[in-house]
Formats: structure tokens, C-alpha cells, sequence
């Protein structure tokens, strides 16, 4: 199952000590169901506060937001939307396994317990088996997101919401994780939109990337990616992963900054 | 050769030990210095007040007892007021600050020099003993719980949010684990000095209790006694704090988790 997400006309005004802040001016987006999607831009453009938006952790200033049609938090309320945060966000007393399991202790009725993807199935999905009773600590930091990864699934999730979950990882790790996600949204089938400041990743991951312009941060391109699914490791080598990479780039700094031929995208990194 | 895992063992086993073996160390030395007459003041052998206790055990118990029980009464009723004092504190923001300057206040108030004016109000009965061991133990409890009920991280609030959860599923999942380690600080603090409380307010006026028993054994000149009442106070206190101490170790099972990953 899978939620489309429309985003129209959203802005976001914060008041900090006193001072206001600008930090979406007219925001628009449209993601199909079952599509996977990444707003690019530089630190404090606004993209996380947009995902949170959409998330209902906030509320716009103006502007409307839909996950499948309905308000964000009706959608939060069916636990139709999965959040992947920055950091892990784990409950440092409780095992990897008691982690996944909180959605279910939380939502607490056994029927919905039952109707549910089983804790194991998703340790095995996550690549976790073996470490059902670790505690977090006892965890690398990549472990650590893939237990964050399965506990966002638990409740079978139609939206899948990811704030640059690998952001803290190395590159190595990071490549890895990736190709994983894009295995488990395939296999889950949801709505994905990820925010993230890797060009590389943005294309790689996506079938659509929105830039998004400096504070007050609005989309400034929509840029569809033609990469064949499932998407491997040696696309990156590809001619039009390069295009792709370069068209965000253009789309991020302007044409001027991209005068040498379409080559210069191999030297981009995550 | 030994496994680091055994020699890590063996380093854990002699930081246990160690505070046994001073123990034991001071023993020795004070029995063999008073033997010898080599110290500038006057203590009873060891051994000396240990015969005396044994002479007549029943006068320790009869002692020992009532500290303990007025003493723990006087925890127990100062943590149910901390935790609910706290608990409001964090639900109404504009009664924190009374809240806690309220406790400031009461700690900042020499119970040594307050204590017989309870003795005049509420007489010298156990009522006063266990008022006084609640004030001398209130004030690190409620910080540790005022602490430990602020102290859930705000990702974790935001997770809770996308979970939807109710508030008590919150306070359950969330609230009270993140408080648990700000509350084992508070009560594991605030444990001996329920003792120190309770002997302070024996001494303004007391049939039994250590502080009684110090009293009567100064005031008789017995040095052995008054040893022996020392001694047991300073075990009290001693006990009262690794009670908290273990319970804590048993509880706060995942902050050592981070020890074994390397």
C-alpha cells in the first residue's frame, strides 16, 4: 500500500527570540504513490522543516498539505506515515527487538499486533538476525538506523518519511545502507521521501529530485531521473547517472558553475 | 596467560574488594597503635568494643532498630512527596519555581539549630525523629526528580508524537525510563542523610535510637558505647547508600551496556 503526497503553496514562518524567520515561502511538490522522491538543498534551506511538515512533528503557516488525500495528521494518527530520523533515535533501554516492538507496545491492541509485519520478519529484513537482544549501545551507528529502518516498518507504513537518515554514517556504510533501503522500499512498497544534501544519493535513490533554493526555501526544480529499477552500484558509472548528477547540479549552483564536459560528475561523492 | 575478559574480572573483584580491605587495615592498625599507646588520643581497641557489644547484643538491636525504622519512614515519606511535588512541577511550568526554591529553602535551613523546635511543637517522640530525617533527605530527591521528569530527549518526544501515543503510554514507554537514572542519583544521595536526619533529631530528645544511645553512653563516660554507636550510624549510612547503589546497578542495566562494545 502507499499514500501520494501533495504539497501546495507551503510556508513556515518560525519566531525566534523575537525575531522572524522565513524558513518555506511557497513550497509545492506532488509525489505519486509508491514513487521514491528526495528534496536536495544546502544546510538550513528549509528541507528537513518541510518533511517534518509533511510528518505533522509541525504545522504550516500557509499553505496545505496532503498524505494520501487526507490531512498529515489524520495520516500520523493511522500511522500511515513512517519517520526515519537523523539520528537512530532508540530507546537506549530496550533491545533491538523490544525497539522494533514499540509501534505495536504503543498502538497496544492485539488485533493490530497480529494484522502486522511479525518483529522477526522485519529483523530479518534489516539484516539484524543475531542481535534480536543487543542493546542500542552495544550497536554501530549503522546498525543502529537499520533497527530505526525496521521500527518505522512495524507498523506497515503506507508513507515513508527520511530525514538524511545516513547523514552520520561513512561512505562505505552509507553506499551499503542505501542499496538496502531502496531493497526494503521495494519490497515494502511505500511512498519514500528523503531529504538529503548528496547529490549522488538524490539521484541514485530517487525517480524524482526537488531542489530546493536558500532560506525562504522554495522548490526550484523538478528534475525526473531515468534510471532503470533496481538500481545497482554501476549505474553510478553510467552516462546518465552523470547527466542526472549534472542537471542537479546546474539546478543547485546555476550552468556557469559546470563549464568542463558531462565527465566532471565522476569526481562527486557522497 | 589470563584472557583480558578475567583480568577485567579480576580489576572488578579488587575495586570491590578494596574499600573491605582498607577496612580492615584501619582495624588492625587501631588495635596495634592502642595496644601500644601510640596515639595522641583516646580510642577504644577494636576488639574491646566489639566484646562489649557482644556482652550485651540486645542493647544494639534495642538501638539499632528504631533508627532504621524511623529512618526509613522519614525516606519514605520525604521520596512520595518529592516524586509528587516533582510530577506537579513538571505538569504546571509556573509552580516550578516554588516548587523548587520552596526545597532550596528547606535545605538551606540548619536542621541542627531547627530540630529542637520540633522537639518543643511535636515532643521527643519518634514523630519528630522521622519530621526531621524527611527534611534532611527531601531536597536531593526532588532535584533528582524534577531533573529525571525533564529529562526525556526531544527526538524521542518527536518519535512518540509520530507514534501517536497517549500519555500514559508516553509517561510508561518514555517518561519514567529516561527519569529512572536522575531518580537513582537523587535516592542514592538523599539515603544517608535520612540517617544523619533521623540520629540528629535522637539527639534533641530520644528514648531509643543511636542517637539515644550516644547520649546515654556520653553522658556515662563509656567510650566503648559511645565507639559502638559511632560505628553503627556510620554503617547505617554506609548500608543505606549501597542499597541504592546496587538497586541502582540492577535497574540502569543499559548504561554499563556501553562498556562491552569495545
Amino acid at each position: 500500500m502507499s499514500l501520494a503526497i501533495d504539497v501546495t503553496n507551503v510556508s513556515m514562518r518560525f519566531e525566534s527570540k523575537g525575531r522572524a524567520v522565513q524558513a518555506l515561502d511557497g513550497a509545492a511538490l506532488t509525489i505519486p504513490a509508491g514513487r521514491f522522491a528526495s528534496i536536495i538543498g544546502p544546510s538550513g534551506c528549509g528541507k528537513s522543516t518541510l518533511l517534518r511538515l509533511v510528518a505533522d512533528i509541525m504545522q504550516p503557516s500557509a499553505g496545505s498539505i496532503a498524505v494520501g488525500g487526507a490531512p498529515p495528521r489524520q495520516s500520523r494518527r493511522d500511522h500511515a506515515i513512517g519517520f526515519i530520523f537523523q539520528s537512530p533515535t532508540l530507546l537506549p533501554w530496550r533491545s533491538v527487538r523490544e525497539n522494533i516492538e514499540l509501534p505495536l507496545d504503543i498502538v497496544g491492541s492485539a488485533s493490530a499486533r497480529a494484522a502486522k509485519r511479525s518483529p522477526a520478519e522485519l529483523i530479518d529484513l534489516v539484516g539484524l538476525k543475531g542481535f534480536e537482544n543487543a542493546l542500542p549501545a552495544q550497536l554501530s551507528g549503522g546498525m543502529q538506523q537499520r533497527v530505526s529502518i525496521a521500527r518505522a516498518l512495524a507498523l506497515e507504513p503506507e508513507v515513508l518519511l527520511l530525514d538524511e537518515p545516513f547523514g552520520a554514517l561513512d561512505e562505505i556504510t552509507r553506499q551499503r545502507m542505501n542499496l538496502e533501503l531502496l531493497r526494503i522500499w521495494a519490497e515494502s512498497g511505500t511512498t519514500a521521501l528523503l531529504v538529503t544534501h548528496s547529490i549522488s544519493e538524490a539521484v541514485f535513490m530517487s525517480d524524482t529530485v526537488y531542489v530546493m533554493s536558500p532560506r525562504p526555501g522554495r522548490i526550484t526544480a523538478q528534475l525526473a531521473i531515468d534510471l532503470p529499477r533496481p538500481r545497482a552500484l554501476a549505474m553510478m558509472r553510467s552516462r546518465g547517472f552523470f547527466e542526472a548528477v549534472n542537471q542537479v547540479r546546474d539546478a543547485l549552483f546555476g550552468r556557469d558553475t559546470t563549464d568542463a564536459d558531462g565527465a566532471q560528475g565522476a569526481t562527486e561523492t557522497y | 596467560m589470563a584472557t583480558p575478559a578475567t583480568r577485567d574480572r579480576l580489576r572488578r573483584a579488587l575495586l570491590l574488594a578494596a574499600p573491605l580491605l582498607a577496612l580492615l587495615l584501619a582495624l588492625l592498625a587501631a588495635e596495634w597503635l592502642t595496644a601500644r599507646r601510640m596515639l595522641p588520643v583516646v580510642i577504644p581497641a577494636p576488639s574491646a568494643v566489639w566484646a562489649d557489644a557482644m556482652k550485651n547484643p540486645a542493647v544494639v538491636t534495642r538501638h539499632l532498630t528504631p533508627t532504621v525504622l524511623k529512618a526509613a519512614t522519614g525516606y519514605a515519606v520525604a521520596a512520595a512527596i518529592a516524586l509528587l511535588a516533582a510530577a506537579i512541577s513538571s505538569l504546571v511550568l509556573v509552580l516550578r519555581a516554588p516548587i523548587y526554591n520552596l526545597g532550596v529553602g528547606m535545605h538551606s535551613v540548619p536542621l541542627i539549630a531547627t530540630t529542637p523546635l520540633f522537639a518543643l511543637w511535636l515532643g521527643t517522640g519518634p514523630t519528630t525523629h522521622v519530621l526531621v530525617a524527611a527534611l534532611a533527605c527531601y531536597f536531593p530527591m526532588l532535584v533528582g526528580a524534577m531533573q529525571g521528569f525533564a529529562a526525556v530527549e526531544r527526538n524521542h518526544r518527536e518519535l512518540f508524537h509520530m507514534l501517536s501515543a497517549s500519555p500514559l503510554k508516553q509517561l510508561r514507554y518514555l517518561v519514567i525510563p529516561s527519569a529512572l537514572p536522575y531518580l537513582f542519583a537523587g535516592f542514592k544521595i538523599a539515603a544517608p542523610s535520612a540517617v544523619l536526619g533521623t540520629i540528629t533529631a535522637e539527639w534533641a530528645g530520644a528514648e531509643l535510637g543511636l542517637g539515644a544511645l550516644m547520649l546515654y553512653a556520653l553522658g556515662a563516660f563509656d567510650i566503648n558505647k559511645v565507639w559502638l554507636a559511632v560505628l553503627m550510624a556510620c554503617a547505617l549510612s554506609a548500608a543505606a547508600y549501597a542499597f541504592w547503589a546496587g538497586a541502582e546497578r540492577l535497574v540502569i542495566y543499559w548504561d554499563s551496556a556501553a562498556e562491552l562494545r569495545d
